[in-house]
């Protein structure tokens, strides 16, 4: 019998569905496919089935089905949650708007803070403390619940947010006032702080926990439906979420604590090329995804994709923004893509991008009415872009309209278009230079140790200069470059991260706390994947701390060398590892206490995954690839007739030195002279950089 | 035209637009290693310090600053070392500063380190940095004591010397600076934290030399300070022109006043024959004076996060030698902030009526720095300093906000309860928004804070100097006056008692140390304030029915006779 995989990420524009087919008998998996519909607010659930429709799946030949959607970030960016309200420590109902009293936008008198999700009048206090160890100092006083609940419904509150100071130490006083609120008012949505971070900082977990609550009924409303919607045509199979953690989660666990969706879409691209990479053979990996408006970069360290929890909405170099603490895969983004704007500032400055001209107008040449001139019609001007098969062969390149974008900064430079679209290309480069540099030289890591994974529309077409400038030894463009996010989908596993701040110096006398701690998280795990029908024996754990010196603030995570729980924990191989990881970061170590602040186990259970299937080889020549060629302008490198390749013909073992082009529909892979590609089994594309100058 | 394109024929306006975004993604770099590698809180959590590169010459040409008090105070360190060491600088060498009079400009704890760049022998650029160190030795922990009468008494004075000599530690310097600090390891530990802002500063700035070559990057500099000209310049144009005057009261009654004259090429502030320098450390240095006014020009002219040397070439300052903002040596200045936030603010009061757009009332003008040092039974010894946020000022466009750090602050943090309490020996007992009346207006003044320090530890000693404890700040247009700062000791027996100052005073276990900071001024006539936000205030609490009545005339009003109640506590 046959049954499908399949997995949908709702965007902003389009609904994404990609799957595949499975043998249940022989576990063969058929190629992996993908379609695209319409996204369809405020009903998003229909675009979902759309999609299917279109791919002419039926949701009944679902044996697995994960979904990622926006729901929760867009209540949030359009605030259009439920009315909540804020139980809180006495003396501490101002935190939420108190915040962290930070002003980025250091030369601005007139700085506006942003409005805190819970107003003045709906927070809340009760009399009760913990101390800084855990220590209960005053039990909580429930007395005054019932007249407070009374408030709250007289004010239409919807959903109410629970967050004492200390709880992540101690959850006894939440627990007590949750439990009461669901006694006393069954229908209201209400949350606990410690249910959604066990982390420290009053603020952050405060605004996590408020901002989980005013998207709580949304998110349930919205699965459900969801799930409504699936079952009624046929679905039998089990439905997951993807988390902002680059993992899935069951539906229960998903409605249980919905902000970890916050972040669901961008990290399935970073996934899929970490685990492209194991298959491969590189585990350590630069990740560059180049789309239409942004540029997202993330580093994967032997095999790893980084996921912290200092996470923001909002946040700019003007504005402070809200703070999540939730796991959500690192990746910086930056306003450079193809339809990135090349402009000229006041002051006479030349910039390009962040502004984009997106889909629509899109790029001058797409001739819908783009006036400004951007990175794609550079690309076209200098020939990387093949004019005869400008995206995908659909559009005609409109010359006049690039012209026109481009004169009022040639005239203003005196240049002739190919010498500014050099120039245009170069800036962006330099943006998407600083941005790959961010994830790594910033952090301590060296380029030279890392290869360079690029996709996206624009990712192939920008890779290799990129890599020049950085000094990355190798560039690999994956088959399917354009849809790899979308794969990536079909490659997460069920992931849940915990983390607890406990802090303690780390020594011998130390090592049972330890060991104790990571026994009563997997206990945790174990029951939180039990509820959901998963045994203990499925799950493997990973174990992370985030380590300081004594007297420092800020932390590095570190893998801590625990193969299996119970054997004792090795203190002096985890200092070690942070001093390392210190002095790698930080340029030196100290002869100081170490502590260890925040425990972090992450506990995944895998998924079957699509197998990457073997490009087929028919013993064709690499002249057979070739396409008619075209001068193209490789800048530094000079104007050669490049030698232009059908990428989708191409066979593995095929190997061919720049100046070259490899195109396919929505793939151009631009090969400067002297790096030499080769094709691998799959069909990926490696360029081995040549780093002479 | 004139414009980067034309007058810089000689190098490709490509060339220099990624010289200059790496000028800012390296000073980004810097900051992040350096706030990251921090031992102590004023550095990772209040952001009080900065990095800077430099041209050859000491003119600031990028900067990384979480306050923007520091941006323009690492220029005249490397000036300093430049007009010392002229000659003698070599390739691997680092120079430490803090001396207030030539290259530390503002106070003892804030530690300037300069590390000079190279390029085939030749050299091209400085690096800089600036943290502020919790101690330094001196009359009293923390180094700053509102009883110091000259510098020496405010700790080890680093003046511009050497602290690598051609790549190698100047060990002697270290075995001072761990001697003289009742925080060795803390000192110490934020010592190695600015140098590895260098060093990343150093890595990528060879670097871009490499690339591009030296003269390059040199000629990308120049263009990027004759941009940031261009772009104050521009500003200026949308300014009122005249001559602008404000004056003020010092707490103690002192007189103060400043004239701003705003020209079509000038913005001058003129600060002469304010009253002579404090027997006592609210003193401003000239160079400290100098970064007031210049963020006080920034603000108005070229708002925005970016700044260079050349956003501040229209601005000129005349001062007197000898007086508050122009102290002379050796005159203490631990409590510099003080009078620097003091000197901002009287300037942008002379400004404020004249574009109530672009500048708002006084806000809660202070500081509010406040160090508690404990010691446990067990003996040990814990120092915290913190600033504090409070109320600032309405404008002509909407109520002032609550609770932010001052306007010497940028993106400051404060630091969490949680994390205040596991390592400082004490235990907040309260931190609201104030329940004080002030700043009403058509637009109200944004609300202070009201915070309760508890000491937990066996002794302890409290150290703090506010301004604006008896003159609030200031409304315009009609807006009423803020409230005021105030700083209280409520005793373990009950015992209540205002303090003007705290200078190392003595504090017993269970004592609470009250903060309250001011509101901010209002705008306008608060009778024109419509009544639904009246009745929003009150039903947040914001204000009560008293002031709504009294300030704001809320009773005479026909149509809104109903109570909102005040909120659920």
């Amino acid at each position: 019998m046959t049954t499908f995989r399949a997995a949908s990420d709702v965007g902003g524009t389009f609904t994404d569905l990609v799957y595949y087919s499975v043998d249940e008998e022989t576990a063969a998996c058929g190629p992996v496919n993908a379609t695209k519909t319409d996204t369809t607010p405020p009903n998003f659930e229909r675009g979902v089935i759309n999609s299917m429709r279109k791919a002419s799946l039926s949701p009944a030949d679902l044996s697995f089905f994960a979904h990622g959607t926006t729901v929760v970030i867009n209540a949030l960016t359009e605030k259009k949650g439920v009315k909540t309200a804020l139980v809180t420590t006495k003396g501490f109902r101002d935190v939420l708007e108190i915040a962290r009293g930070n002003r980025p936008d250091l030369f601005n008198f007139n700085f506006r803070k942003p409005k805190p999700f819970v107003e003045r009048y709906l927070r809340a206090e009760l009399d009760e403390r913990v101390g800084y160890q855990g220590e209960l100092l005053r039990g909580v006083d429930l007395e005054p619940l019932p007249k407070l609940l009374d408030y709250f419904r007289s004010h239409q509150v919807e959903a109410i947010a629970v967050c004492f100071l200390h709880s992540y130490a101690s959850t006894e006083n939440e627990r007590l006032v949750v439990e009461r609120i669901k006694q006393l008012w069954p229908e209201v949505s209400v949350l606990a702080s410690h249910e959604i971070s066990r982390e420290w900082r009053e603020y952050e977990r405060t605004n996590t926990t408020v901002l989980a609550a005013y998207v709580h009924p949304i998110a349930n409303r919205y699965i459900d439906s969801l799930e409504k919607q699936l079952h009624a045509s046929g679905f039998r199979g089990k439905a997951f979420m993807m988390q902002s953690n680059g993992g899935i989660a069951t539906v229960q666990a998903a409605k249980a604590n919905p902000i970890a969706m916050v972040e669901s879409g961008p990290a399935s691209g970073i996934f899929a090329a970490a685990y492209l990479g194991k298959v491969i053979g590189e585990k350590n990996l630069i990740v560059l995804d180049i789309g239409g408006t942004t540029a997202k970069c993330a580093l994967i360290e032997d095999g790893e994709v980084k996921v912290g929890t200092d996470y923001y909405i909002g946040k700019t170099r003007k504005n402070p923004g809200y703070p999540i603490q939730t796991p959500v895969t690192e990746i910086v983004e930056i306003g450079n893509g193809g339809g990135s704007i090349a402009w000229v500032d006041k002051g006479g400055k030349l910039h390009v991008g962040p502004q984009s001209a997106g889909a629509d107008p899109g790029p001058a040449a797409y001739g819908k009415g783009g006036e400004e001139p951007t990175s794609t019609d550079a690309n076209l001007a200098l020939g990387r872009i093949d004019p005869n098969s400008f995206v995908g062969g659909e559009i005609e390149p409109d010359w006049g309209a690039v012209d026109r974008a481009f004169k009022p900064l040639r005239d203003r430079l005196g240049i002739d278009r190919e010498a500014l679209a050099r120039g245009v290309i170069r800036i962006a480069n330099a943006n998407m230079t600083n941005a790959l540099r961010l994830v790594s030289t910033n952090k301590g890591y060296d380029p030279r140790d890392f290869a360079l994974i690029a996709f996206g529309g624009g990712g192939a077409m920008h890779a290799v200069a990129l890599a020049e400038e950085l000094k990355v030894p190798r560039v690999i463009v994956p088959v399917n470059s354009a849809v790899f996010s979308a794969w990536g989908m079909l490659l997460t596993d069920l992931r849940r991260d915990y983390l607890q701040t406990r802090p303690m110096p780390l020594g011998p006398a130390n090592a049972p706390t330890v060991t104790d701690t990571f026994g009563s998280m997997i206990a945790q795990a174990n029951k939180d994947y039990a509820d959901e029908g998963i045994a203990a024996s499925q799950i493997t754990f990973e174990y992370h701390a985030d380590m300081r010196y004594q007297g420092q603030e800020h932390t590095v995570k570190i893998a801590l060398p625990i193969r299996r729980p119970e054997e004792p924990f090795e203190v002096d191989e985890s200092i070690a590892r942070f001093h390392d990881a210190h002095e790698q970061r930080y340029t030196y170590r100290l002869d100081t206490g170490v502590q260890l602040v925040n425990f972090h186990l992450v506990a995944v259970v895998s998924v079957p995954k699509p197998q990457l299937l073997p490009k087929p080889v028919t013993g064709r020549t690499l002249a057979q690839t070739s396409l008619p060629g075209r001068k193209v302008d490789f800048d530094k490198h000079g104007i050669h007739e490049a030698a232009i390749y059908d990428g989708l013909a191409l066979e593995p073992g095929m190997t061919f030195k720049g100046p070259a082009v490899v195109q396919e529909p929505a793939v151009t892979l631009v090969v400067a002279p002297k790096h030499e590609v080769s094709v691998d089994g799959y069909g990926n594309y490696h360029v081995a950089i040549s780093l002479e100058d | 035209m004139n414009d980067a394109f034309s007058g810089n024929s000689d190098l490709d306006p490509f060339t220099a637009e990624i010289i200059q975004l790496s000028l800012t993604a390296i000073t980004d770099e810097m900051f992040s290693s350096m706030a990251r590698a921090a031992m102590s809180s004023v550095i990772y959590e209040v952001l009080d310090f900065g990095v800077a590169i430099t041209d050859a010459e000491g003119e600031l040409a990028s900067a990384g600053a979480g306050i923007p008090s520091f941006v323009g105070m690492l220029d005249p360190a490397v000036k300093a070392v430049i007009a010392k060491h002229a000659g003698g600088i070599r390739d691997g060498d680092i120079f430490i500063s803090n001396d207030p009079y030539t290259g530390g400009v503002s106070h003892i704890n804030d530690v300037s380190l300069t590390m000079p760049i190279f390029h085939d022998d030749r050299l091209i650029a400085w690096t800089a940095s600036k943290g502020h160190w919790l101690d330094l030795g001196g009359m009293s922990p923390g180094s700053l004591s509102p009883a110091a009468t000259e510098l020496f008494q405010e700790g080890l004075i680093l003046p511009d010397v050497r602290l690598f000599h051609a790549g190698k530690e100047v060990a002697p310097v270290f075995d001072i600076i761990r001697a003289n600090s009742r925080l060795p390891e803390q000192c110490i530990g934020d010592l190695w934290a600015g140098i590895s802002a260098l060093r990343t500063g150093e890595r990528r700035l060879r670097e871009l030399c490499r690339k591009y070559g030296a003269s390059a990057v040199e000629r990308a500099i120049r263009a990027y300070l004759e941009y940031g000209e261009r772009l104050s310049r521009l500003g200026m144009k949308a300014l009122p022109k005249g001559c602008f005057e404000a004056e003020d009261h010092l707490d103690d009654g002192r007189l103060i006043h400043a004239a701003v004259t705003i020209t079509e090429d000038a913005f001058i502030v003129d600060l002469r024959d304010n009253p002579p320098q404090d027997q006592g450390p609210v003193n401003s240095t000239v160079n400290s004076t100098r970064v007031s006014a210049q963020a006080v020009f920034k603000g108005i002219a070229a708002p925005g996060h970016w700044a260079n040397a050349g956003s501040f070439r229209p601005l000129k300052l005349l001062t007197t030698p000898g007086t508050l903002f122009h102290a002379q040596a050796p005159a203490p200045v631990g409590l510099y902030y003080e009078n620097k936030i003091r000197s901002a603010d009287l300037i942008c009061k002379a400004l404020a009526p004249h574009m109530p757009e672009l500048m708002p009332a006084g806000h809660f003008c202070s500081i509010c720095a406040t160090l508690i040092r404990s010691e446990d039974v067990n003996g040990a010894d814990r120092t915290f300093i913190e600033p504090e946020v409070g109320g600032w000022g309405a404008s002509a466009l909407k109520d002032g906000e609550n609770a932010q750090f001052s306007a010497s602050h940028g993106d400051t943090f404060n630091c969490p309860v949680e994390i205040n309490e596991a390592r400082n020996g004490i235990e907040v007992d309260r931190l609201t928004l104030n329940g004080e009346s002030g700043g009403a207006g058509r637009f109200r003044g944004g609300k202070g804070i009201d915070l309760r320090y508890r000491i937990l530890a066996k002794r302890a000693w409290l150290t703090a100097e506010f301004s604006r404890r008896v003159t609030p700040p200031w409304g315009i247009a009609g807006g009423r006056d803020g409230s005021r700062n105030r700083l209280e000791l409520l005793r373990s027996d009950g015992q209540v008692i205002e303090l003007a100052s705290a200078a190392n005073l003595e504090l017993g276990r269970g004592d609470i140390v009250r903060i309250v900071t001011a509101n901010g001024g209002g705008f306008g006539d608060p009778r024109s304030r419509p009544s639904a936000e009246i009745l929003s205030d009150i039903r947040n609490g914001y204000i009560d029915t008293t002031e709504a009545a009294n300030d704001y005339g809320l009773e005479s009003r026909t149509n809104d006779a109903q109570s909102p109640g005040a909120g659920p506590n």
